[in-house]
């Protein structure tokens, strides 16, 4: 079984705070499956998933992604930022944009920097952009500005941008939790089967134990910046999830919420 | 308590100090004052009525001032897309974006007019100074205002790109651009309307523009002509706020 991400012994601290959002974290991340990260507020799902991104620096450990290993001190090179896709909770679309600008968006990474200052896909470009908007099932409504979409079309323009980038990792943080249930549910089935089907591997994040259970082969547990349980969804019991809150530390009081 | 009640003494102590000084260093005589009024209304009266011989002058005046103005804007706009980028601390590190915001702060704090003066003993006379000048002030508040405009974006558009591949300035032209664009819209049009206003003065240090007409009628002592060149300026400050009004509300 082939490997999409694995970790080793990670630690991180956010610049400017002392305590490690992840402590000592080791994980592979089977390739072609999806993964749930489950876990309260503060459990460094955010974190870990930013970080696998290339978005994080300064942390301690090993880390490689697809392969190749990420250095802790610098970003990874452009080209292969675009094979690592993130879907963002707050959707993270240029508001004033057209629904397929923004999915061209996710086209940047692959195009020439030239092309891409310009703002001139190729016709494979927009080919791409197109497919992804289809799949996600919002091809009628390409001309639409993004500010003037519901928040479940939203997260499928952000879907279809992530798609276009045509990454080999997909990950979502928190992709539902902005959504109402039924919602929540299509999303994350739009999300895993798309992966799936492009045979790429997808790692979301929830708080919600039923809808890792029902997305997700494998669940990873985390709480305070450590990885509680990595065990098959079968395995998932009550117990487990239980583990995960009851000993959650006491809600923090206003102004000291954590992130997520 | 004890602290503030000495610090609030000190500080009228000073205020009561300062308007003192003022007072005794400058000869402000109530004689002089008194007999203000009358010259006033004989000023007025020589400016009335405005005489309507000088639209040519009047349009010849304006045309340049509008020119000065525009070219001016032009100027401060390309001026002032980099360094708002480079002042702006989305885009650049502090070690960069403090010394830019310091040269922008030190170049809003010199006034136009001495700007201007000294564009005038740089390159002569003739709106060529006048639009130096205005470029070079009104860029000071402009790189200001865009890069406050560009540190207002909402930033997980600019974290979905930079995760998708998108190098800083192609972020900065697919994520920040289409956010600020408005912004950017409306400011440059505020600042077009205050350098309008401000290059009336120009003429005065002979920077170009109507203000050299108003400048040359008042020290001929022909205030009739000057009457009538100032109501042009009024007429035209306030047809530009309306345009400018109208403007906004487009972009808004």
């Amino acid at each position: 079984m082939s490997i999409a991400a694995r970790i080793d012994d990670l630690s991180f601290a956010h610049p400017g705070t002392d305590t490690l959002a992840l402590e000592r974290v080791s994980l592979r991340v089977p390739a072609g499956e999806s993964i749930a990260l489950l876990g309260p507020s503060g459990a460094g799902k955010t974190t870990l998933l930013a970080l696998l991104d290339g978005r994080l620096q300064g942390w301690r450990g090993r880390v490689s992604v697809l392969g190749a290993p990420l250095d802790p001190d610098q970003p990874p090179p452009r080209a292969r930022r675009a094979d690592t896709g993130f879907v963002f909770q707050e959707f993270a679309l240029v508001e004033r944009s057209t629904v397929l600008r923004n999915v061209l968006n996710g086209r940047l990474g692959r195009m020439s920097v030239l092309r891409a200052l310009l703002g001139s896909p190729t016709m494979r470009d927009l080919e791409i952009a197109r497919a992804a908007l289809a799949d996600c099932g919002i091809a009628d409504l390409a001309g639409r500005r993004a500010d003037s979409l519901s928040g479940g079309q939203r997260q499928r323009v952000a879907i279809a941008r992530c798609l276009a980038q045509e990454p080999r990792l997909i990950l979502a943080d928190e992709p539902v939790s902005n959504l109402d249930p039924t919602r929540a549910g299509e999303i994350l089935s739009l999300l895993t089967g798309a992966a799936r089907v492009r045979g790429a591997t997808a790692v979301f994040s929830s708080h919600q134990p039923d809808l890792a259970r029902r997305f997700a082969q494998r669940i990873v547990g985390m709480r305070g910046g450590r990885i509680i349980f990595d065990i098959p969804t079968s395995e998932l019991n009550e117990d487990a999830t239980a583990d995960l809150y009851r000993e959650a530390e006491p809600m923090p009081g206003p102004g000291l919420r954590a992130v997520s | 308590m004890r602290l503030r009640g000495v610090g609030g003494f000190a500080t009228s102590a000073l205020v009561a100090g300062a308007i003192l000084w003022s007072f005794a260093t400058t000869d402000v005589e109530l004689s002089r004052l008194m007999s203000a009024g009358p010259r006033i209304a004989d000023f007025l009266g020589r400016m009335f009525p405005p005489d309507p011989t000088v639209m040519r002058e009047i349009a010849k005046g304006s045309a340049e001032t509008l020119r000065i103005a525009i070219l001016g804007s032009f100027g401060a706009v390309i001026l002032s897309i980099p360094l708002g980028i480079l002042a702006s601390e989305t885009m650049v590190t502090p070690a960069l974006f403090r010394p830019v915001r310091t040269l922008l702060a030190f170049i809003r704090a010199i006034p136009l007019i001495l700007v201007a003066m000294l564009m005038v003993g740089a390159v002569g006379l003739g709106p060529l100074p006048g639009i130096i000048a205005i470029a070079f002030h009104a860029t000071g508040m402009l790189a200001k205002f865009y890069a406050e405009a560009i540190d207002g974006v909402s930033r997980a558009p600019i974290a979905a790109l930079e995760s998708a591949g998108a190098g800083p300035l192609v972020r900065l032209r697919h994520a920040i651009w289409p956010q600020v664009a408005p912004v950017v819209a409306r400011d440059t049009i505020f600042r077009f309307e205050l350098n309008l206003r401000e290059s009336l003065v120009l003429g005065i240090v002979g920077a170009g523009g109507i203000g050299f007409y108003i400048q040359t009628y008042v020290r001929s002592f022909q205030y009739d002509k000057a009457a009538s060149v100032t109501l042009a300026v009024i007429v035209m400050v306030i047809a530009i706020e309306a345009f400018n009004v109208a403007l906004r509300r487009r972009f808004a």
